[in-house]
This record gives C-alpha cells, structure tokens and sequence, in this order.
C-alpha cells in the first residue's frame, strides 16, 4: 500500500542536492572558458572558409550534433583511461588510472561537446551581422582584428546572447550524465542517499527542483545580460 | 447603396475614429484624403469587420449592419460585397498569382474549380497579368503584386472595393502601373472607396473626395469644392502642404 | 583480462545493434507522434485568449526545459508507479518502453509548442485579413492560408527537435530498455567488459549516419515544401 512521500528524506536530500550544485557549476564554467574562445575561432575557420579547418570544424560539428552525448561520454570514459594508461607504461609513471579525478572526464566531454555546438552559434551570429558592417569598418581605417573587436563582435555577440544561453542551460543538464563517470554532482549525490531506502521518487523531485532553480536563475541572469547589451541591436527602419 | 453611419473606435484610451458617416452610391469614386494616423485605415477596417468598431452602422440595401455587434453571418455577408485592397497588398504566399484570385471564388462562395479558374484568369487579364497566372508573389516584382491584389478583388464582382493605399508601400516607378489599373477599373463602373496620397488620381478619377483629420470627417465635397475651394482651414493647410508646385485643377 | 583497441569489434558488432534500432525507432517516433498532438493542445493555449491557460502552457515549457532528460525519465519511472498506487493502480508490471515513451512524449511536446507557436506567430496576420476579406471563413482561413505557411517555418525545428528526441532517447537504456544502447551495453557485458569503446564507436558510428541521413531527408523536404515561400527562382 502506499505510504506517500517520506517528508523528512525529501528535505534532507533537497540539501544533498543542492550540495552537488558547486561541481555542476565548476564543470560549466571550465567547460564554457574552454569553449567559447575555441568555438568562436573554429566558426571564424567556417565563415572565411579556411582550408583544412573549416572541414575539420564541420566534421567535428556533425559528429557532436550527429551522436548523443551519453555515448560522447562513454566513448571519452572508455579511450583516455586506454591512452593513459599506454602513456603510464612507457613513462614509467606510478600512477593509476583509477585514481584520475573523473571530473578531469567530465570536462574533456563537457568542453568538447560545447565547443562544437558554439561554433554553430556564432557561426549563425557572424553571418547575420552585415557584410556592410565591416565594409564600413575598413573605410572608416580599421583593420580587419580591430574592425572584428569593435565592430563585428559586439553586433555577433548580441545576436548569439539567447543561443549562448540555451547551450549554458543544455551543459547544465547535460552534467547530470556525470552518474556515467562515478562525478559526484547533483543527482548522483541525490541518488546514492535514496539507495538506501529506496526513496527514489523523493530523490528525483529534489533533483528536479535542484536543476529547476539551477537553469532558471541562469536564464533569468542572461534575460538581464542581454537587456543591458541590447543597445547594439540593429536598428529597424 | 453603402451607407457608414457614426463610427466610434478606440485603440486602449486613444479615441481614433469620433463618428464618422460615409455615404456611396453606385458607381461612386470616393477617395479618403487625410494626413497619416487620422484613422484612414482603421475607417476601412471596421467596414470590412477586421477591426470591431465600438459602435456605428453599415446599412447595405436592405441589410443594417451594428459594425460592433455583428453576427458571424453578417459578417459573412457584408465580405461577399465588399472587397479589400491592402497596403501591403497581402497576398498568400503559398498560392500562385493564379490561386490567390481563385481562394476567394472557390473556398468562400463555392463557385465550380473551373468556373473559378476561367473568372481568375479574366482578372488577372484585366490587371495585365496574362503571363504570371503561376508566379508566386515571392517571384513578382512590388507593382505585379498589387496588380494582382487588385485582380483578386475584382474577381469577387463586389459590389465596393476599399483601397488602403495601394500605392504607398511602391517604389516611385511602379506607382504608375497600378494606378492605371485602377483608372482602368473605375472607368467600367465599379464602386470604389479609395484612401491614397495620389492627388491626381483623385482629381481624374473621383466623384467625391473625403478629408479626414483627427478621427472626423473635416470636409466633403466633389474634387472640384475640395481641391479648388475648401471651405475648412484645416483642409486648406492639408492641401497646401501635399499638393505638388505644379498641380492645377482643369475642368 | 587484457584491454586492447581491436577495430574489428567495431564492425563485428554494428550487424548486432541494428535489428535493436526497431525499438529505439519506435519508442522515438510514438514519442513524436503523442508529442506533437500534445505540442498542438500547448501551442493552441499559448496563442489563445484565456491568459491562464496561456500561462500554465508557458509554465509547463519552462519546467521542462529545465529538467534534465534523465531527471525527467527517472520521475516518469518511480513517479508515475507511486502515483497509480495513491489510486489502487497497479502500474508497477507496464512494460519500460512505456515510460521512456510517456518522458520523451512530456519532453517533445514542450519543444514543439515552442517550434509551432513561433512558426504560427511569425505568418503575418496580413495573411489571415486577407483570406477572410476574401470570404474565406476563419477556420478556413487558418487551414488554408496560414498553417501551410507555418508549417513551411516549423519545417527546419521540427526536424531538430525529432533528432534531439532520437538522441535523448539514448538514455532509456537506463530503466532497462533494450534498444540499441541497451543491446550494446549487453553485448559489453557479454564481453566482461573488454572491448566497450568499440561497441560505443559502433553505437556513435550508427547515430552519426542516422543523424544525418535525418539531417538531409529534411533538408529535402524544406525544398520541396518551400516554394512561392520563398522565391526559388527556378532559373
Ligand atoms: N491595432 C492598433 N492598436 C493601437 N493603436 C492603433 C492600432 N491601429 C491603429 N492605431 C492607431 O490609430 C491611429 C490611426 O491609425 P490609422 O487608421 O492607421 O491612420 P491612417 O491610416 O490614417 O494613417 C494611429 O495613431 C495609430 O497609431
Ligand atoms: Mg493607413
């Protein structure tokens, strides 16, 4: 028969919850300082049609977009523990795979999946600035990295402001894939406290409220990012 | 035989339309002057029920129409004899120049495939058209698009077509074309209710000429009473600041 | 027990997974069928008049955006159970492909209120005056004139929100789910471990050509879907 919800697990597992937050944090934050410069250049390699790069930014772009990110990950779990451990040998280092922090996994996995799906969204920003704007910049005397900094950037950037926040919200969540890694962040923690007495369903609604606070207060603080940049918005005629 | 009687409308707290009274007769060419934002549009909107008037009365032969509390089959009923003409011409973008004077026939009224297909053809002749029944509007240059505007509205054999600017959302050289086509159409009698900033076509080809100003009707009068001796001081600075150095009035 | 790269697993093992991509298929595609009809039923509240129905819509879009896929997979599985029993239901022995099916179905609808919504919103109303001044009833009017226009627009989102679903779906295996990764990770364990970045390279290699082939297929579709939209001047 059914006992209801088990009140007192619900409260102190919110907490265990919310616990695992400052490492979901760490992970998105390494992975976008990772990712947003190298997805910024690797779309620059696609608009200007730089040979070799550019196919490789596509390639990479289809595989990422192209394959869940759960086998990303088991793919990244499996192959680098192999690499090192090759690598231990030879170098004669003592150490053991085994004792590699996963989060070292998580931020391979998080900064390579985000990369590629930044280069899509600046790519889309740069090409809906206008090619006036840098014509326009060259004639007034720029050169072609200053007119980029002070002109095309700004413009791309605000243009890119909700794509950037969808992908911080969609890294967020992906982070709760981290369980395939043994990473303790939110809903590991949350999960392992239920295993004792089974008190999943408690669990996973504190794990949802977790993620609900999470990606609301990230979205809401983008919603106020981009009112103060809304000023380079192009003006309509 | 279309009798507007004291429109009143709104926007929020904005009055914008203060009693207005139109009245047409058959064969009428009546043309609406005034100066932008003096509820011009919102005037032919609420005759053809796309925009509810708070109140006011569209008397048409024998029907009498509340313009803020008509039925759904009122509605109905005053669209079959009244046909509209957009700024922005409107057209359907998923329909070839041919279907979109053809949707009206054949989905509203019910006229055979056909039939419908034959009277769109006719229409598209009129407007010049002959060899785009299959463009779509995405293929057809600003001018073409209203052109076929115009056809569809004609199609419908209405008994009036309001006009909303046909002509201002053109570049200068296509203006010409439509206009003509207009000419051409309110020669062979049909009843128009026309809103434009073209001077002359309202000098050549209106029997009566409206002046609106501030959500009322200012002046009235043939082109003649309006363009040579307006009686109202506001029509008066209207006229002086839209009429072109050259314009003359001829008799 | 030695851990070696050997490619031939690779190829030894794609002839194994396909036949279990009939699951994954069908628990995506029943997902985007419910999904849709129910994306319809939020879009229709988004866009209409009554302001609670419109902000109960928004609400549910924005819950879901939030929650993790497998958050969300796992509520369905312990909740939906728990829940059936405050009413007497058994539902303890229904079969997983359900639950993975009820989840994606909560999560595609969400994505397609918003794919539909916008779609629907960004056909000019132009377009809807000037089939009713034509005489077209306001039904007819949206079945004619302006649905085909937003489908056109929905087109390109509709066909990255059926990818994202086949790729969420990857996380049925989770519950249990015997599907393609489901069946991978068996063949794994069948192999006490040894050899699994093969079997995960086959299963990426399997998701990377149908992501793809997907990819292209709308591509296609957008083409042929989109004349007179714009004017693809037939040179
Ligand atoms: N849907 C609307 N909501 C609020 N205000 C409107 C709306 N439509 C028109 N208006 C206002 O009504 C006034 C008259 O508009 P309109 O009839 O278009 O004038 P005209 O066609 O003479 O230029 C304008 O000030 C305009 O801003
Ligand atoms: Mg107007």
């Amino acid at each position: 028969m059914s006992e209801g919800l088990n009140y007192k697990f619900l409260v102190d597992t919110f907490f265990i919850a919310l616990s695992g937050v400052p490492i979901t944090l760490f992970i998105t934050v390494v992975a976008l300082l990772f990712a947003l410069p190298l997805g910024f250049l690797l779309a620059l390699t696609r608009i200007n049609r730089i040979p070799v790069l550019h196919r490789f930014a596509q390639v990479y772009v289809s595989f990422v977009r192209g394959t869940p990110i759960i086998i990303q990950i088991f793919i990244v779990y499996s192959s680098v523990p192999l690499l090192l451990s090759s690598l231990f040998t030879k170098f004669n280092i003592g150490m053991n795979v085994y004792d590699v922090n996963p989060i070292w996994y998580a931020f391979i996995v998080f900064s390579f999946n985000t990369t590629a799906v930044l280069i899509e969204v600046f790519r889309s920003a740069l090409s809906t600035v206008n090619r006036g704007q840098l014509e326009a910049a060259q004639s007034v005397g720029l050169t072609d990295v200053q007119a980029y900094r002070r002109i095309i950037i700004p413009q791309a950037l605000v243009v890119a402001m909700p794509n950037i926040c969808t992908a911080t919200v969609n890294l967020i969540k992906a982070t709760s894939l981290g369980y395939a890694m043994s990473l303790q962040e939110i809903t590991l923690k949350a999960k392992v406290a239920a295993n004792v007495g089974y008190n999943y369903v408690e669990a996973y609604i504190d794990i949802f409220l977790v993620y609900l606070l999470l990606c609301s207060a990230v979205e809401y603080a983008f919603k106020l990012y981009e009112k103060r940049l809304s000023k380079y918005k192009p003006s309509v005629v | 035989m279309l009798e507007i009687k004291d429109v009143y409308k709104s926007f929020g707290k904005t009055e914008i339309l203060k009693g207005v009274d139109v009245t047409i007769d058959k064969g009428d060419v009546v043309v609406i002057l005034g100066p932008s934002g003096s509820g011009k549009t919102t005037l032919l909107r609420c005759i053809n029920f796309l925009e509810k008037a708070d109140q006011g009365r569209a008397v048409f032969g024998d029907i009498d129409v509340n313009l803020g509390t008509a039925t759904k089959k009122q509605i109905h009923q005053i669209r079959q004899k009244i046909a509209f003409v957009f700024q922005s011409n409107n057209l359907f973008n998923n329909k070839t120049a041919l279907e979109n004077v053809t949707e009206g026939l054949v989905i509203g009224r019910k006229v055979p495939k056909e039939e419908a297909v034959k009277i769109g053809k006719k229409a598209l002749d009129k407007v010049g058209l002959t060899d785009k029944y299959d463009a779509y509007p995405s293929e057809l240059s600003g001018g073409q698009q209203q052109r076929v505007g115009i056809a569809r509205a004609v199609a419908l054999n209405p008994d009036i077509i309001l006009f909303d600017e046909p002509t201002s959302a053109l570049d200068p050289e296509l203006v010409g074309e439509v206009l003509t086509v207009m000419k051409n159409i309110a020669r062979e009698g049909t009843t128009m209710l026309v809103v434009t900033h073209e001077m002359d076509f309202a000098k050549d080809v209106a029997n009566k000429v409206i002046f609106m100003d501030g959500g009322v009707i200012v002046e009235e009068g043939t082109p003649h009473e309006i363009f040579v001796n307006p009686k109202e001081e506001r029509t008066q600075k209207f006229l002086k600041r839209v009429l072109p150095e050259d314009f003359t009035y001829h008799i | 027990m030695e851990k070696y790269f050997d490619a031939s697993y690779i190829w030894e093992s794609i002839p194994l997974l396909i036949p279990f991509l009939k699951m994954t298929f069908m628990v995506a595609g029943l997902s985007v069928l419910f999904g849709t009809l129910l994306g319809f039923i939020l879009t229709v509240a988004k866009t209409g008049k009554s302001k609670f129905a419109r902000k109960l819509a928004t609400g549910y879009t924005t819950i879901i955006r939030c929650t993790p896929s497998i958050v969300l997979l796992f509520l369905v599985y312990y909740g939906l159970p728990a829940i059936g029993d405050r009413f007497g239901l058994n539902l303890n022995n229904i079969d997983t492909a359900v639950f993975v099916i009820i989840t994606f179905t909560l999560q595609f609808a969400a994505a397609m209120s918003e794919v539909m919504r916008s779609a629907f919103q960004s056909i000019d109303n132009g377009q809807f005056e000037a089939a009713v001044s034509v005489g077209l009833s306001n039904s007819q009017a949206y079945r004619r004139i302006v649905f085909p226009q937003a489908f056109v627009v929905a087109l390109p989102n509709f066909g990255n929100s059926l990818l994202a679903v086949l790729q969420e779906g990857s996380l049925a295996y989770t519950i249990g789910l015997i599907d393609v990764v489901g069946k991978a990770n068996l063949i794994i364990a069948g192999n006490y471990n040894a050899h699994a970045l093969e079997i995960f390279l086959a299963l990426a290699i399997i998701y990377w050509i149908l992501s793809i082939a997907i990819e292209q297929f709308f591509l296609k579709l957008e083409q042929v879907f989109s004349k007179g939209k714009q004017g693809l001047k037939t040179a």
